[in-house]
């Protein structure tokens, strides 16, 4: 494991040279291996290969999906048929044919779990695979009845070279799979298993964002059926049943195969398992039966062999690279007066931004905003404070996107943001944070900046804003970073995606004072540095007093009192309903 | 690291109970007392999945410890080796693999799988080996010049049961429920069409959409019912043909006949069945097992008893397998090795004969062996739960034509 | 067609006795038990393995019912000790690994013979116009609409019920009340495990008694279930008893063979996007 994770530390190259070294190693090894251990070692590549896939949409994306195995049927189903029809291209093209169209059956299948979520997709797809079993076994795959043989390709055609090629096969799907993971596309797989709301504000959709994940996995899948069938010669719906496809998620979660070293563990163990039981002459039986025992062990205890070794090792190497504390100092007053000169201070255009207006939002008979109207210009900071309950908040939800039922217009610049998605208001401009932790910790916190924002930032600019904001440096792991100290990483992120509006929802909770004030001086250089807009929602008066240049005060979901700072804070009304009441100063 | 530590701990717990469970199933071999250089043999089998059927190598390996026991062939004992297809194609093929390049047979003998003829014929005939089959299943241990069955098989038997029905029984309507499972249903019809030319004779009604392993038959019994039937005809393996009846008996049907295959005659499925409408007919594959006073059977029961191999058709399969191998051996000269082997079964031209099967079985040099022609007719009798003979001899296809 | 349609009110009824108790499991302990048929299936095999030790019927089958409340109570230990505040899927994941468990384990004791088992219910019931009812139906039907009913009064007319809902609702909460939140949980498993253990022990020796599908009675029982949006038992109830006489009536019809098999998954698809065409985020906020 440690030759693995040295080669693929260093990104962008190593992966490619890992995928060399490994072609060659199975070139040796389809030479050199017995004939029936390379049988079996097809037999453990095509089953690496459909953990691949499953590792995508249970370990990356967080769905429970239990007919990967059908998805292999649908690849095995195209490669038979082309084999019976003679398709032109052969065999390499029948298994990419057969990989698209699994992809196609998956989008079709993913397609309720746009809406539905979680372990309704569990029962889809388990009455996918419970369906297409029935069908299979009447059906049959084309040319089986005939006992038509699907043609290994040329050159490799025997057990050893068709060995070699699944070798190929799976080298080119891991190296694939490991940039795919690395991608915006892998970040948004993560972000979704983590919050969809989460998601949608870093202008990804999740519906996008789940059905790739499906599709991908699909098509993997789609693959793997091809090269069964390859394999047996035939494809027999016995292959590809529905307790195998049980069997095959429950690995999946046993060896924690997101993780492209821990598929393969896990392709060796579906294997090597029967194997030993083979050898120690115990009925085959028991082969699921530890399955099950391993798998109930691993969700009860939340964890997996995969993620166990990686943590040991990950662990060792920050005992190296010593902690990570936040970098937010506060600035001495003329350090600090400079550095907001030197970004050249102003107050932006005084053009409005942000016109929300007759904002209203009821939850049946409650009214949790009435009529609300809020301006942020262009270049301010302004704050909506009020006290518990009083709907701030909703009205963040409301702007950003998550309540389509309310009533009233948001407008962003130009544009008519009513009636949008959250991800199409997130690209137009508009970015929010969140008062719960929304940050995914299975990303490092470079990959979280770059997928929140959207390939806006080169590593150099990550890097910069990180420092800006005081956060741990972009190769640190989110799960080894503080709750408090991921509230600035969520900031630092949301600006790096450069947006016209910044919408902040209780960012400094869980700051200590000394880091309150840092955290305010940053936010009043925000403007002028990065072009951005800030709406922020505190509790903390000392911040919102040093930051806003105007103040929206919301009590019982209606408008208090809204204006300049001086003239809000001096309000009486303000002062009765709500300073007499919380956090006097 | 604590969690890895339990995984670990927990493996080896399920590991080790597994290995427990395991030795108390194990059953101790006659000593052999031929020490020569073994002779390897192997069978491809379902033991383990939703379908079984361990007794045909069980039995196989009963008579090879009997005859090692007896000093083997010249001092050389027969090694026998039962691998297990879990009923994976992609098992069954890397078993056969196993059979033929790791473990080095000369020949398969008494394999019983649902799969391995469809799946590994083409490699059996790749590699130079023959396959005595115990026990098949599907159309390729039929009609593939490497594997010659000591059964009968489905589709004869379907001919059988249904000549049997309409001529010795004289039913008038009979209706077919016909599972279809993997590359079968050609197979069936080429049966149904020899039955329909031999006696005249066609079903009332053939649903062949019966799910195979389903859960309730009713809605097709009841179908049988409406198409005003006296007789159903299932091919259905024994707890499908169990679910028939169950169905049939809660519709309270009792006015219908049964005409089965042999793959439902066993001591347990007459004992299960507490309904049987006015009978249910098996046209056994071979000599029925369970007339004890059928001398045919003595020496494999006593045999069997002794190993304790459970009593069914299988392991008559299995049985007649094993001993057709060890005949064709002491036939033999010189080496014995696959190829020898391989040549030996092919040249073979006189069937051997045993009072337990209706017809001598044969391999020879044809590209498809199905020498098994003959059954048994049994019974259950309404209000029985044990077969009874329903003729006291064989049946042909023959028997039956006009 | 009626006929038909009759015919497959028994395994109708059997899909709404289990869709029943996957309500109220989600419900209560927040899990969709995907092992729940494999548990009944498990209590009845133990059942047939005690009466073919010679022991009489009746205790057979009552010592096989209780092996499958002591499997479902195990199994909600397993949870309610490990995963108390898991999501619903992780929850629901255990019971997959379960289920896979079960099954096998199933094949290892008890073979793929047919089982001796006598049925408790043999036989026709009555005959309506030359339309026979078998007795599994009647019971069948009738244990279903008895449980859901029993469940629906318990829960809101008896103390242990505003209990377990508020357990449901509010688990920490009920918790820091002095609420036994773990013993009331694995209550819940306790009796589902019994209510489908003794409906698998009625209709297991009236159908086809192999393991894999008397536990994949769990696909068209979560159809049912989600029928009623794993909340509301009537719908439940009818979602079952009308898949059953659904699958029962295309059964008459050869050509819709394969379209027979994808009636739960499409009553599934159907219902969820039907219930959940609102419900647009993962989070409440």
């Amino acid at each position: 494991m440690p030759l693995v994770d040295t080669l693929f530390r260093s990104r962008r190259i190593s992966p490619l040279v890992f995928g060399v070294v490994a072609v060659l190693v199975a070139f040796a090894l389809s030479a050199l291996l017995p004939t029936y251990l390379v049988y079996l070692a097809i037999t453990a590549i095509v089953a690496t290969i459909a953990l691949l896939g499953l590792g995508i949409v249970t370990g990356t994306a967080g769905m429970i999906a239990l007919c990967q195995l059908t998805f292999a049927a649908v690849g095995a189903w195209i490669v038979s048929l082309f084999t019976v029809l003679d398709v032109p291209g052969g065999y390499i093209l029948w298994l990419v044919a057969g990989g698209v169209v699994a992809g196609l059956a998956g989008v079709v299948i993913g397609l309720p779990a746009l809406r539905l979520r979680g372990v309704n997709l569990a029962v889809v797809t388990l009455g996918f695979a419970a369906a297409a079993d029935a069908t299979l076994l009447k059906t049959q795959f084309p040319g089986a009845p005939q006992g038509t043989k699907v043609p290994r390709p040329e050159g490799f055609l025997d057990d050893r070279g068709f060995f070699f090629f699944c070798a190929i096969v799976l080298v080119v799907i891991a190296v694939a799979v490991h940039y795919l993971q690395r991608s915006r596309f892998g970040s948004g797989w993560r972000s979704v298993a983590f919050s969809e709301r989460g998601t949608a504000s870093a202008g990804t959709s999740v519906r996008l964002a789940k059905l790739s994940a499906f599709a991908v996995s699909a098509a993997i899948a789609g693959i793997a059926g091809g090269l069964i069938a390859g394999q047996v010669g035939t494809a027999y719906p016995a292959g590809f049943s529905t307790i195998q496809s049980l069997a095959l998620y429950v690995l999946a979660i046993v060896s924690g195969a997101y993780l492209i070293e821990m598929a393969v563990f896990g392709g060796i163990l579906w294997v090597l398992i029967p194997e030993l039981l083979k050898r120690f002459g115990i009925p085959q039986d028991w082969g699921f039966v530890v399955f099950g025992a391993l798998g109930i062990q691993a969700l009860t205890t939340n964890s997996n062999l995969g993620q166990d070794l990686r943590n040991a090792l990950t662990k060792r190497r920050h005992r190296r690279g010593a902690g990570t504390s936040t970098g937010l100092v506060p600035l001495s007053d003329e350090a600090f007066e400079a550095s907001l000169q030197a970004s050249g201070s102003g107050s932006g255009s005084g053009k409005p931004l942000l016109t929300v207006t007759g904002l209203s939002v009821s939850f049946g008979q409650v009214k949790a905003l009435q009529n609300v109207d809020l301006t942020v210009d262009e270049g301010a900071i302004v704050g909506l404070i009020g006290p518990n309950g009083a709907g701030k908040s909703t009205f963040v939800d409301a702007v950003a996107g998550f309540l389509p039922q309310h009533e009233g217009t948001v407008r962003l610049g130009g544009d008519a943001l009513d009636g949008l998605p959250p991800h199409k208001r997130a690209r137009l401009g508009l970015r929010r944070t969140f008062q719960q932790d929304r940050v995914p910790p299975s990303l490092t916190v470079g990959d979280y900046v770059a997928f929140i924002a959207r390939g806006e930032a080169e590593p150099v600019a990550i890097a910069e804003v990180l420092a800006f904001i005081g956060c741990p440096p972009a190769s640190t792991r989110i799960v080894n970073v503080d709750v408090g100290t991921r509230r600035l990483v969520e900031v630092a992120a949301n600006l790096a995606a450069k947006p016209r509006l910044l919408v902040l929802d209780e960012p400094a909770a869980g700051l200590s004072h000394e880091e309150h004030v840092a955290f305010g001086q940053r936010l009043r250089m925000i403007p002028a540095r990065y072009g951005t807009s800030i709406l922020i929602i505190e509790h903390d008066l000392d911040l919102v007093r040093s930051v806003c240049s105007s103040i929206t005060v919301l009590n019982f979901g209606a408008v208090l009192a809204s204006g300049s700072q001086e003239t809000v804070m001096n309000d009486p009304e303000v002062l009765k309903a709500y300073m007499g009441e919380t956090e006097m100063l | 690291m604590r969690n890895m530590k339990r995984t670990i701990v927990f493996a080896a717990i399920t590991a080790s109970s597994a290995l427990v469970l395991a030795g108390c199933s194990g059953s101790n071999a006659d000593e052999s007392t031929a020490t020569g250089d073994p002779i390897v043999v192997a069978s491809v089998n379902a033991l383990s999945g939703a379908a079984t059927f361990p007794e045909a190598s069980a039995a196989a390996q009963a008579v090879f410890d009997e005859f090692n026991a007896a000093g083997g062939l010249d001092g050389r004992p027969i090694e026998y080796t039962a691998l297990d297809d879990k009923g994976d194609p992609s098992a069954a093929s890397s078993a056969a693999r196993d059979a033929v390049e790791s473990t080095n047979a000369v020949a398969l003998v008494g394999s019983a799988s649902l799969l391995d003829c469809e799946v590994n014929a083409d490699y059996y005939e790749q590699s130079g080996i023959v396959s005595v089959q115990g026990t098949g299943v599907d159309p390729f241990c039929f009609s593939t010049p490497n594997i010659s069955p000591t059964n009968a098989g489905p589709y004869l038997d379907t001919q059988l049961t249904l000549s049997y029905g309409s001529e010795t029984l004289g039913l008038k309507k009979i209706c077919g429920l016909l599972e279809i499972a993997g590359s079968t249903r050609a197979a069936y019809q080429e049966a149904f069409d020899n039955w329909t030319a031999a006696t005249g004779k066609d079903f009332a009604m053939l649903d062949d959409t019966v799910p195979y392993g389903g859960s309730d038959y009713t809605p097709y019994v009841i179908k049988a019912k409406e198409a005003g039937c006296d007789a159903i005809y299932s091919n259905g393996v024994e707890p499908d043909a169990a679910g028939v009846l169950k169905a049939a008996e809660a519709q309270g049907m009792t006015d219908m006949t049964f005409l089965f295959l042999t793959s439902a005659y066993s001591a347990q499925f007459a004992e299960a069945a507490s309904f049987v409408g006015k009978g249910v007919y098996v046209p056994a594959e071979f000599a029925p097992y369970t007339d004890e006073s059928n001398e045919a059977n003595s020496d494999w029961r006593a045999l069997m008893e002794k190993h304790d191999v459970p009593l069914t058709s299988f392991a008559q399969g299995g049985y007649l397998a094993a001993n057709n191998f060890i005949e064709m051996l002491k036939s033999m000269d010189g080496d014995i090795t696959r190829e020898t082997v391989t040549a030996a079964f092919k040249a073979q031209t006189e069937g051997y004969e045993t009072p337990m099967a209706g017809t001598p079985w044969l391999f020879g040099p044809d590209d498809a062996h199905s020498s098994n022609t003959a059954g048994w007719p049994i019974v259950i009798e309404p209000g029985a739960t044990t077969w009874s003979n329903a003729a006291d001899t064989w049946v042909t296809a023959e028997s039956f034509a006009k | 067609m009626l006929q038909g349609a009759l015919a497959g009110l028994a395994a109708g009824g059997v899909y709404a006795v289990i869709a029943v108790c996957l309500t109220l499991m989600a419900q209560l302990v927040k899990v969709i038990n995907f092992s729940q048929a494999a548990i009944g299936m498990f209590g009845a095999f133990i059942a047939v393995m005690f009466a073919e030790a010679d022991v009489p019927q009746g205790l057979a089958v009552f010592l096989g019912i209780l092996c499958g409340v002591v499997l479902s109570g195990l199994i909600g230990w397993i949870i309610a000790t490990w995963l108390p505040e898991a999501s619903i899927s992780a929850r629901s994941a255990v019971t997959v690994a379960s289920l896979l468990l079960l099954i096998s384990m199933s094949y290892i004791l008890f073979g793929t013979k047919p089982k001796t088992f006598r049925a408790i219910f043999p036989g026709p019931a009555f005959e309506v116009g030359g339309v026979v009812v078998s007795q599994v139906t009647v019971v069948m039907v009738a244990l279903a609409i008895v449980v859901a009913i029993a469940a629906k009064v318990v829960l809101s007319k008896t103390g242990v019920g505003t209990t377990l809902r508020a357990i449901a609702d509010r688990p920490v909460a009920a918790e820091l009340m002095g609420v036994p939140v773990k013993p009331f949980a694995i209550g819940v498993w306790l009796v589902t495990g019994l209510i489908v253990a003794v409906a698998i022990a009625i209709v297991a020796p009236t159908q086809t008694s192999d393991a894999a599908s008397l536990s994949l009675l769990v696909i068209p029982a979560s159809a049912a279930a989600l029928v009623g949006g794993f909340r509301r038992l009537d719908l439940a109830v009818i979602g079952g008893l009308g898949l059953g006489m659904l699958q029962g009536a295309t059964a008459q019809f050869p050509e819709l063979s394969l379209v027979r098999d994808w009636i739960p998954l499409v009553l599934i698809v159907v219902f969820l996007l039907w219930n959940q065409r609102k419900e647009v985020w993962d989070a409440a906020r």
